[in-house]
């Protein structure tokens, strides 16, 4: 063998080595955590990789770092037959890409990537050190800045090697090679030709392998494992549905299962691997409303301490004595989390958020450390099945104010039974809407009944809170409610019980057709069963409620809706699979508020007002009422703008006078 | 060391309280029940002392509605033993009921009763007073604070204007509580549900409520007088009067 070909061995086998040493952190862990199956439906998971990967479906959402990226992505593939014909000719001595055109149009290929790759790494350093997006606060700065010193340590040997290889003379490519060819021009100035040229050709040939060994041994501690783990971790991604949080870790008897996830090896493979995939991209801090509203989370954060702390953990030797929750994140950041997904959404590794974080409470509630204003909302939801702490008798006192009194779906068969939920049934300030509906709903003659006193809260944002136990609880209770009860549909108002009942509900066997109620009267409408007069004028903005919109994916029944009304919807800048999220999801809306720098619901109340004309913000959700309602008075903009339910506008137009009639519009 | 914990549930004064038809008490049927705030206290308390010093907490209740749950709960939160005490008709003086708890401690063989200091149904605080008479036990009321210490149980007495004491009283003896040294621990629902088939053993005491020639004659709701103004209506009906009111009295 000769003497460089050994070299060339010892050095790669050496950089290997070194490399699974780096790696070694992470792959204890990995190795020691609990099973998850993503092997079913492959094809679904393929394509989806091919799309955000391939085609960088994600990454473009931000138009200049998606191209930056697309340019770094396609001339790592392209310049990789660099690497070939590197390590090929290395190995091999003789072997060329000569057959597959390496002297003339692949020669030619790689000079213009080396030109792309150049200009993308430039993007690259101007973005992160001259303009600076808050989204990269927090961000490994070091890390990305070696990575960037290695690409180009990786490009400039690589062209001075073809250079000084055209400087020699002879090379076949040369035709081929226009910015090589003129860079040999420049050492040919500088007296490098003929076998000077050859001797320095091979010393940047090992330089070049040197940048490549020296890159592949740092990607194992660098956010740049991405490269190898994005197309896995997409591939291996979650297909439950969106609304379906996972079960907590089964139980076992010894202390080494404790049913909560406490140690790193009570995650899955794949909770673990996400952090392995992270590119601290900063893509879900930036969307995020807890972030936004200066609490102390971002998901990006979330993600790079745990990932930093299950290498610690490792590397210490130890099982890990600090628990997850509370110490390598801070409780304060796991109660903020609203679980509206605008993170999940945007990530482009398809890194799962928010499952992480309700496992991680799991863990607190069960041992009895919860947000302390969260203790009597669930402590109400234990007593009463509500988290309003009125007896569930007083479910069903709204009606009160109706003209007529609902059926009791425990006796009578029905075609609608709808589940009211907590907010509509017991807060004031929404009560008159469910009030409104229930007459809409009557005068569509719809045949339609409510549980009263057997209703209680689907358990939506308990089960988010992390109290899966008393989750179980409610669902069941609802279940066998329903169980006994003839209908056809189930209509709701409030897209969190709407979430329960048609995912979760769904992994303890029960099966429901759920419809929320801008589906349900925009139904109404086209079958000529309510009849409204358009009127237009209004300029209106709509609201996707989390549950509704990036959950469940309804967007377009509430805007056909307001259009069919005859308003003018004007969407704010974050909209449908990018709304913002009000802040009461999650069961933030049973904790503490007032330490917010500023509220999600008040930020959008803004961005509504930033729309011209907008008077009218149009809700779908309970909680959104509620929230809107009152950032609207915090902001003291009552005078501008107005939260108006979408029943209520449908109301409004049917109260409209009839043309013809003698009262003036 | 055993601990017993009196739990009383009392009716849910976030709710329109209405009277029976005779006026001699207030109509049950559409009303919640929910634990007293100081017996939850006591709970906590005779908990952390359990924690702290090692003890078998026990906690007992005049039985009715609601209770199986509640004593449920007990359990969830740290009790090791629950008794529902039988009572046909139970008065709802706790005067009256002392000698039935008694009968009980006296039966599990307890060394310290924790006791709420006081209860919507039970604003004088009698219950602590009249069980430690009935036991012939020593008794301090309205405390907190409280821990063990060589074998007594010192706690904290609170006077006005920020004047305190601290009492050693020697068991067995009687505690009314007012306030534990952490506030009551939240329970997850996962623990509930695990003893949600928990049997919630009866005991049976050989002793029959006092007779305390006391009875109400009528009950009266708040009284709708002079200085007083009922406030009906919807919410925002109600708050333009708040509003109104404010503004008229220089308030705002
Ligand atoms: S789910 Fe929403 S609030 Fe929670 S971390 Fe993600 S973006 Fe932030
Ligand atoms: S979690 Fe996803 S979106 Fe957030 S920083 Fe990491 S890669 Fe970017």
């Amino acid at each position: 063998m000769a003497t460089q070909t050994l070299i060339l061995l010892i050095a790669t086998l050496g950089a290997v080595a070194a490399a699974a040493w780096r790696a070694r952190p992470w792959l204890v862990p990995l190795a020691h955590a609990r099973p998850a199956n993503r092997l079913d439906r492959p094809w679904q998971r393929l394509t989806v990789v091919l799309a955000d990967i391939g085609l960088h479906r994600r990454l473009l959402r931000i138009r200049f770092s998606g191209v930056m990226h697309l340019m770094i992505f396609t001339s790592f593939l392209v310049l990789f037959t660099v690497i070939v014909q590197a390590f090929g000719a290395g190995f091999f001595p003789g072997f060329s890409l000569e057959p597959i055109g390496g002297h003339t149009w692949l020669a030619a290929v790689q000079e213009v990537f080396t030109v792309v790759i150049a200009a993308a790494l430039g993007m690259a350093i101007w973005h992160r050190f001259v303009r600076r997006p808050a989204r990269f606060a927090g961000s490994n700065r070091r890390d990305a800045t070696t990575i960037y010193a290695l690409i180009a340590a990786i490009v400039v040997t690589m062209l001075l090697e073809w250079a000084a290889r055209i400087a020699a003379g002879g090379d076949p490519s040369e035709p081929y090679r226009p910015l090589s060819a003129a860079l040999a021009g420049g050492l040919g100035g500088l007296g490098l030709e003929g076998d000077a040229a050859a001797t320095a050709s091979s010393a940047f040939y090992w330089a070049h392998i040197a940048s490549i060994l020296a890159f592949l041994v740092y990607i194992p501690g660098s956010k740049h494992r991405h490269m190898f783990a994005a197309a896995p971790n997409i591939f291996f991604r979650s297909l439950a549905p969106k609304g379906q949080l996972p079960p907590p870790p089964p139980a076992g008897d010894s202390d080494d299962q404790p049913g909560t996830v406490q140690r790193f090896s009570d995650f899955t493979w794949k909770d673990l691997l996400d952090g392995l995939s992270c590119t601290e991209c900063g893509r879900c801090q930036a969307v995020c409303p807890a972030h936004g509203s200066g609490a102390e989370l971002s998901p990006k954060q979330l993600v790079m301490d745990l990932r930093d702390g299950m290498t610690a953990t490792n590397e210490r030797g130890a099982a890990g004595d600090s628990p997850i929750a509370g110490g390598t994140v801070s409780t304060e950041a796991l109660w903020a989390c609203t679980t509206c997904r605008a993170c999940m959404e945007v990530c482009p590794l398809h890194i799962e958020h928010v499952p992480k974080i309700v496992q991680l409470r799991r863990s607190l509630v069960e041992e009895g450390e919860i947000e302390p204003m969260l203790q009597d909302s669930l402590t109400s939801l234990q007593s009463y099945g509500n988290s309003f702490g009125k007896s569930p008798k007083q479910r069903a006192r709204w009606t009160r104010g109706l003209s007529f009194k609902p059926k009791d779906v425990r006796k009578e068969a029905v075609d609608v039974l709808w589940f009211v939920g907590d907010f509509s049934s017991f807060d004031p300030r929404v009560q008159r809407l469910t009030v409104l509906v229930a007459e809409l709903l009557a005068q569509a003659e719809v045949d339609f009944g409510i549980l009263y006193e057997g209703e209680r809260n689907s358990g939506n944002d308990v089960r988010r809170v992390g109290d899966e136990g008393l989750f179980d609880l409610l669902a069941r209770h609802n279940i066998a409610e329903l169980e006994g009860c003839s209908f056809n549909r189930i209509l709701t108002t409030d897209p969190h019980s709407l979430n329960a009942l048609s995912n979760e509900y769904a992994a303890l066997g029960a099966h429901y057709d759920v419809v929320h109620h801008t589906k349900f009267l925009w139904e109404l409408l086209e079958a000529g069963r309510l009849d409204p007069v358009s009127r237009s004028g209004q300029i209106v903005t709509y609201h996707d409620p989390c549950y509704l919109g990036r959950y469940n994916d309804e967007f377009e029944a509430p805007r056909r809706l307001i259009r069919r009304l005859g308003h003018d919807l004007h969407d704010m800048g974050r909209c449908r699979e990018n709304s913002y999220c009000c802040g009461a999801g999650g069961g933030r809306i049973w904790m503490d508020d007032s330490g917010l720098a500023q509220r999600p619901s008040e930020n959008r109340i803004e961005e509504a007002l930033a729309l011209e004309g907008v008077t009218r913000f149009v809700v779908s959700c309970p909680k959104d009422v509620v929230m809107y309602t009152a950032a609207v008075q915090a902001l003291g903009v009552e005078d501008r703008i107005a939260v108006w339910e979408i029943a209520e506008l449908l109301d409004e137009a049917l109260r409209v006078p009839q043309p013809g009639s003698s009262a003036a519009d | 060391m055993k601990i017993a914990v009196t739990l009383r549930l009392t009716p849910d004064l976030t709710e329109e309280l209405e009277l029976t038809e005779d006026g001699r008490d207030i109509d049950r049927e559409w009303i919640g029940l929910v634990l007293n705030e100081f017996d939850d206290q006591a709970l906590e308390q005779a908990v952390l002392l359990k924690e702290a010093a090692g003890a078998e907490v026990t906690a007992l209740a005049i039985d009715g509605e609601g209770v199986e749950r509640l004593l449920r709960t007990a359990l969830a939160r740290g009790a090791d033993a629950v008794r529902r005490i039988p009572a046909d008709d139970a008065p709802s003086s706790a005067r009256a009921l002392t000698p039935l708890y008694a009968a009980a401690v006296r039966e599990i063989g307890a060394d310290l009763v924790l006791a709420g200091v006081l209860a919507t149904d039970d604003l004088h605080g009698e219950l602590a007073p009249f069980l430690a008479a009935e036991l012939g036990w020593r008794q301090a009321s309205a405390v907190s604070d409280v821990r063990i210490e060589d074998g007594d149980v010192v706690v904290r007495q609170e006077y006005s204007g920020g004047r305190a004491a601290q009492l050693a009283l020697t068991l067995p003896a009687v505690v009314g509580l007012q306030t534990a040294s952490q506030p009551p621990r939240y329970v997850a629902g996962s623990k509930l549900r695990d003893l949600l088939k928990v049997e919630v053993p009866e005991m049976a005491v050989d002793a029959a409520p006092a007779a305390t020639g006391i009875e109400p004659a009528t009950l009266a709701l708040p009284d709708r007088g002079a200085g007083a103004e009922m406030i009906e209506g919807s919410a925002d009906q109600i708050a333009e009067r708040l509003h109104a009111i404010l503004v008229e009295r220089d308030m705002a």
